[in-house]
């Protein structure tokens, strides 16, 4: 079954489109890494499948229902994210017990080691948290509420890296026990792509890939030598990214659909064949230019 | 943490080269269940679809087999397959690196064929 | 993972205790309002003086709860427009809502707010009483206690509660308004204001006034409760209606 089906999503913010005809489906109890650039729609995306914005065109179905103003969908699902501000009257174990009254599968034991064990302090409020401990105290809400579908919007803000170490442990242990489908947007897909089953990856509202990260990481290969050599070897593929080396050297990053004999092949004429990292694939694929960067030094 | 994160080798190859070193150990006997998606999901910190994706190339290559509802057992002849494939790949693949460089130093291959012939095992063992 | 299946009710009632402790401030400035209230009533909410054969001046000064139940409407009204603010607002969404259970669940607290508004408004009168009694010496008082005239009391509170509800339904409709559009904060004084002043001048009875009097003035009680809850689900009907469409933004 199919938790999230999006067809033809467009979302329109004075003017400008957040989401531009996005479409994609998501299977169930799957942890999918939701990548893109700031801006290019992660955040909208989420607010939309968890009902608190409403789509400008388009069909979108969460658990076969439209998720706008759904009780039963807003009881599926929980939406954490940086930029969530949590009552300032109640302290933190209230908010954990509120949390508790809302979801029948909250675990208020695993709750309460996880407060104790990131020193969080139950009876101080969050707006007196820091960001990182915000983030921390958002991911013990999700964690714990064990809803079927849970999304974290850049949930490591903050963190420094042995509590972001920590967490990615945490909810790899909670899925291996009670299985969920999870999306995680976040920049650090070095960090997680591990974590990850599945990754979409979004540009300018667009998805432009949606496949399992094991693919992604065989799907472009990086080639360096001899920019006489590369040219004559790429001419029939999509050139990803290209940058130049010295005075006649290129590194070009093209679509992996060789056979390992024209591989072998390339190397014999001279062709250095690396394999592309899945964070910088995502990188080139997003970029504006095929140069990236570089172009914006290299005009004029 | 376990796992060579560069990039060269995918981490469900490199997991389904751990497990064939675990058998090959003798970790795992024949008709033993081995470890399932989540066991090793767990011990790796990896997604267990990974994990499943280095369990099933053992399992197409019969080094395993499944048992419906009970999960992957090592197959009877489990070790001689390994210690086969090893053999045939790892050989292959110097083989193949050796006549590659030897065509870079242009070396002929009759010379590297003497190189072969009176390179001392002995030695090589050593 | 299988899904939970939640019923309306059941999603209210929790939003309701929820909100009954992380509104729980607008209790602090009930109490602040009410005492400040009492203040001004020190000197009397109204008065009237005479005095007769020269040696003998006379002045009676009332002392109600008065103002204190008017400062309570202003509450009520109050309250109710900061609940439709968005920090107040997106408080549901952290956990489970849709806009019908956040509006219903809006509306019971402010029904609790006005009922707990309105005991302490009439109870307040006793306390002015108890203050001017001690504090300000030579005079003398009518009647503090409660026997005496319980049914007044109870039926103070009960009024008061629920025009204090009427003010709080006023405030959510127009708390709604100015979230749905910015323009409304200017055009809902401007239209207000406009009224009285244009009303003022032409020296007719005015809108305002007569609305004054369809509620303050009514003599039947049951017809008082009518008029009260009906106008009440009205405002808060409209509410409702207009907000089912408002996004969570920010």
């Amino acid at each position: 079954m199919s938790v999230i089906e999006c067809s033809g999503l467009t979302k329109v913010y004075g003017g400008a489109k957040a989401l531009n005809n996005l479409s994609f489906k998501i299977e169930e109890n799957k942890i999918t890494g939701l990548i893109g650039r700031n801006g290019a729609g992660k955040t909208t995306l989420l607010k939309i499948i968890a009902g608190l914005l409403k789509e400008t065109s388009g069909e979108l179905k969460v658990f076969s229902e439209k998720p706008f103003n759904s009780l039963q969908v807003s009881a599926n699902v929980i939406f954490l994210h940086d930029q969530m501000n949590l009552p300032t009257a109640l302290n933190l174990k209230e908010l954990l017990e509120t949390a508790a009254s809302f979801y029948p599968n909250w675990d208020r034991e695993l709750a309460d080691r996880l407060l104790d064990y990131f020193s969080l302090n139950p009876l101080q409020h969050y707006n007196g948290l820091s960001k990182g401990m915000k983030s921390t105290f958002n991911m013990i809400l999700g964690l714990s509420a064990r809803v079927p579908l849970t999304m974290l919007d850049e949930p490591t803000s903050g963190m420094d890296a042995a509590v972001r170490k920590d967490f990615y442990r945490a909810l790899l242990k909670e899925y291996l026990a009670y299985p969920r489908t999870i999306i995680i947007s976040s920049h650090h897909l070095s960090e997680i792509e591990d974590l990850l089953e599945d990754i979409l990856l979004v540009k300018e509202g667009k998805e432009i890939l949606h496949m399992p990260v094991d693919i992604l990481k065989e799907w472009a290969i990086g080639l360096q030598g001899k920019t006489t050599v590369i040219d004559e070897w790429t001419q029939n593929t999509e050139v990803i990214y290209t940058k130049s080396i010295g005075i006649d050297q290129s590194y070009v990053v093209v679509r992996n659909h060789f056979s390992e004999t024209e591989w072998q092949r390339a190397r014999n004429a001279g062709i250095d064949l690396t394999p592309v990292t899945s964070s910088d694939l995502c990188v080139y694929l997003t970029s504006k230019t095929k140069g990236g960067i570089d172009d914006v030094f290299n005009k004029g | 943490m376990l796992f060579n994160l560069d990039g060269t080798k995918p981490i469900y190859i490199q997991l389904s080269e751990w497990l064939e070193n675990e058998i090959l150990n003798g970790n795992f006997e024949s008709d033993q269940k081995i470890y399932s998606q989540y066991q090793l999901a767990e011990i790796f910190n990896i997604n267990p679809a990974t994990a499943a994706k280095g369990l099933n190339i053992l399992a197409d290559e019969q080094i395993l087999y499944k048992k419906r509802g009970l999960g992957m057992f090592v197959a009877n002849s489990a070790k001689e397959m390994i210690l086969a494939k090893r053999k045939n790949q790892t050989l292959k693949r110097l083989v193949q690196e050796i006549v590659l460089e030897a065509g870079r130093l242009q070396v002929s291959k009759e010379e590297l064929i003497e190189m072969i012939k009176t390179a001392d095992i002995g030695e090589a063992e050593k | 993972m299988s899904l939970t299946k939640v019923s309306l009710i059941d999603v209210v009632k929790k939003q309701y205790i929820y909100k009954l402790k992380a509104y729980s401030q607008v209790f602090m400035s009930l109490i602040f309002l009410q005492l400040l209230a009492v203040l001004f009533s020190m000197n009397g909410v109204g008065s009237m003086g005479g005095s007769t054969g020269g040696s003998v001046e006379l002045q009676v000064k009332y002392f109600s709860a008065d103002f204190v139940a008017a400062f309570t409407m202003l509450w009520g009204f109050i309250t109710a427009i900061l609940i439709t603010t968005k920090a107040y607002r997106n408080d549901d969404f952290v956990f489970v809502t849709n806009r019908v259970s956040s509006n219903l669940s809006n509306a019971v607290f402010l029904l609790t707010a006005s009922v707990i508004g309105g005991i302490t408004a009439m109870l307040s009168s006793y306390l002015l009483k108890v203050i001017v009694y001690y504090f300000i010496s030579d005079l003398s008082i009518k009647s503090i206690t409660v026997l005496e005239a319980p049914m007044e009391l109870l039926l103070g509170i009960f009024s008061t509660i629920l025009y204090v509800f009427l003010f709080c339904a006023l405030g959510y409709l127009v708390g709604t308004l100015v979230q749905i559009s910015k323009a409304f904060t200017v055009l809902l004084p401007a239209a207000f204001f406009g009224t009285l002043i244009l009303e003022g001048l032409s020296g007719k009875a005015g809108t305002v006034a007569n609305v004054f009097d369809f509620f303050f003035t009514e003599s039947s009680l049951v017809l008082f409760i009518v008029k009260i809850i009906v106008s009440a689900g009205l405002l808060f009907s409209g509410a409702f209606v207009l907000s089912n469409r408002l996004e969570v933004r920010g």
